[in-house]
């Protein structure tokens, strides 16, 4: 809709999702070698855990999840979450018996999928390794042999728990305990794949590693558990995408991302979520940052019908570094409430919030934030900003940030601005002969930039035609 | 009620504020002055809604905690879909005299309509030791100086 034709309220025609979305598309299940049944219980829980034959305490950590999923109520803030049905969910997928080494070895029908998505062929020029899940479990694993020589370990985490077996115990829910939030309890109980990453002393893995996640069976929860181990002085960037099928009804995702950088390492860890508009998206990740380390986030939303997702840092250790740049952008019948926590509990602590959202076509974006310095975190820093972009009347954007100070020798700002897209900058652009769509959308990438320019290129480029294909006639 | 700027003053007085703008036109600047010594905790709500057109409010909260005091501001502006053109602006600066003051900033803001233009701002901090030492150095003691500076801050 044209802001210089007469205003009329925009209609969301049925059909008008799937048509920018190109990974609709989606395989067959009949060949899975294992699906639990429909629904939640006590008995699939403890056939994914025989069946992924695990030592009993994962066992019992799956049953205490289970058990504190069922007592916790619903989260009453944020989105609604009122019309996911837990018992129409298929909990545990497994569309093959193993992980295959070469895209050889992986099932034709999931291949041809991951070949549609292009990432044997990233992996091949851009990447140090490659996960690729397809609804519960992992199909496909790679590392460069360079890395695998220098120690780095780079598995699904199935098979991290079963080659790592005490390290896993060590880590594994120490820093998102089972009973965090209703949704962290449940991939407790259920969860399947995801990565284990362990980088030793000083080794610095170079290109990133990347993790893609897809669904794939409709009313499909995913449920993956990602562990990364940054030993002192290492450096990594791991990288996640998602997709997922154009079905009606809504799939669940629900992932617990426990990160551990340690005395002078640097992580970073890239989300590009582009989900079907149909997924529940309500995932949990939190890092603990030791002295001088160096936690960054960069979080891009785009797909999802509901994402709630606050990625944190702990910042636990002398000088540690905490960074979040999040991007969201919500179109017709999405709600994205995102954000970020920093926790300072050391000194000369610093973190850093950088957070961008987009609202059209009736969609929300919600900026929900918290920042927290302890007593002992003296001389620590803190900067949150917020803008957000409305481009037009139906759609929403709110903030919500919550400044926890207990100590007097800190530095707290916090800034956000919500405003749609300026007049004069459109009138400008459109006096240069760019058509007001055009136009609109140099705006919205402008606006997004900064961002985008953190991601590495190969992203970047995809963020952009990502954001090209959102904008495309919505401009108002 | 156009061109008129109301002006409200809220001076340590913690409690519950709402204010409603709900002529088209209105205008409205409320500012919020408080300081809190010894182990005095001081909660401020204050809501801003704006449900008619062109509405302007703006809103200063200032604060300067002592001792062992606690402050919390929560401010919210609201911009119902009604609203369009709405210019809200919401500022919550809080300084932290001594090693115990305690402090929670929470500025929300919910927007129903892209014709708006709301910016919010929180800060906590504490006083600048260049500060103190420019004072020093005209002779005056810290914690005068301190008493000064804190002073200033709500001006």
């Amino acid at each position: 809709m044209s802001r210089f034709a007469p205003i009329k309220p925009s209609k969301i025609k049925a059909g008008s999702l799937e048509s920018s979305y190109k990974f609709g598309f989606h395989t067959s299940t009949d060949k899975y070698a294992f699906k639990s049944g429909k629904g939640l219980s006590m008995k699939v829980v403890e056939d994914i855990s025989s069946l992924k034959d695990e030592p009993k305490w994962m066992r019992r950590n799956r049953l205490t999840g289970y058990q504190v999923f069922k007592d916790k109520q619903m989260p009453e803030w944020g989105a609604d979450l009122s019309s996911i049905h837990f018992d129409d969910i298929y909990y545990y997928l497994k569309p093959t018996n193993k992980e295959g080494k070469n895209w050889e070895d992986v099932p034709l029908e999931i291949k041809k999928t991951f070949d549609k998505l292009g990432i044997p062929e990233a992996e091949q020029k851009t990447l140090s390794g490659v996960k690729a899940q397809f609804d519960s479990e992992v199909i496909y694993g790679s590392i460069k042999k360079m890395l695998s020589d220098k120690g780095v370990v780079f598995l699904g985490m199935d098979e991290g728990l079963r080659k790592y077996p005490d390290l896993v115990r060590e880590y594994f829910s120490s820093l998102i305990p089972t009973g965090d939030n209703k949704f962290a309890a449940l991939n407790t109980a259920v969860w399947s794949g995801g990565s284990f990453v362990y980088v030793p002393k000083n080794v610095d893995v170079g290109l990133p590693l990347q993790a893609y996640f897809r669904i794939n069976s409709p009313n499909a929860g995913q449920f993956e558990r990602t562990l990364i181990i940054a030993d002192e002085g290492s450096k990594v960037h791991y990288v996640e995408g998602c997709t997922a099928p154009a079905f009606s009804d809504g799939s669940l995702h629900s992932a617990v991302v426990e990160i551990f950088v340690k005395k002078g390492a640097t992580v970073q860890y890239t989300t590009v979520q582009n989900w079907y508009k149909n997924v529940y998206n309500l995932v949990t990740k939190r890092a603990r940052v030791e002295e001088e380390g160096r936690m960054v986030w960069t979080d891009f939303n785009m797909g999802s019908k509901v994402t709630m997702k606050y990625p944190g840092f702990i910042l636990a250790g002398k000088g540690a570094i905490g960074e979040t740049l999040s991007m969201a952008m919500a179109g017709a019948g999405q709600q994205l409430d995102t954000g970020s926590k920093a926790i300072h509990l050391a000194p000369y602590t610093s973190s850093t919030i950088i957070s961008k959202s987009i609202s059209k076509g009736g969609g929300r974006t919600s900026y929900r934030g918290m920042v927290n310095i302890g007593p002992k975190a003296h001389h620590s820093k803190s900067k949150v900003v917020c803008d957000a972009l409305i481009l037009d009347p139906q759609s929403r954007s709110d903030t919500y940030p919550t400044n926890k100070i207990f100590n007097s020798d800190v530095t707290l700002e916090h800034e956000a601005s919500v405003s749609r897209i300026g007049e004069e900058q459109l009138f400008y652009l459109m006096s240069r002969g760019i058509s007001e769509n055009e136009a609109g959308k140099m705006i919205v990438q402008g606006f997004a930039d900064p961002l985008i320019k953190k991601l590495p290129m190969e992203y970047a480029v995809e963020m952009n035609r990502l954001i090209d294909l959102e904008m495309t006639g919505s401009v108002g | 009620m156009a061109g008129k700027t109301k002006m409200i003053k809220i001076i340590n007085k913690p409690g519950k504020y709402q204010f409603i703008l709900d002529h088209e036109g209105q205008e409205l600047e409320v500012t919020g002055k408080f300081s809190l010594t010894g182990k005095q905790v001081g909660r401020w709500d204050v809501e801003i809604i704006h449900a008619a057109p062109n509405t302007t409010s703006k809103t200063n909260v200032k604060g300067v905690v002592d001792g062992s005091g606690r402050a919390f501001v929560n401010g919210i502006i609201k911009v119902l879909s009604s609203a369009v053109g709405t210019e809200a602006f919401l500022e919550e600066r809080i300084l932290l005299v001594s090693e115990n003051a305690k402090a929670e900033a929470t500025p929300n803001l919910e927007i129903e309509t892209d014709e708006v233009h709301c910016s919010h701002a929180a800060t906590v901090g504490k006083i600048d030791e260049e500060e103190i030492f420019y004072l020093q150095s005209r002779g005056i003691k810290s914690d005068q100086a301190k008493e000064m500076i804190a002073e200033g801050f709500l001006l």
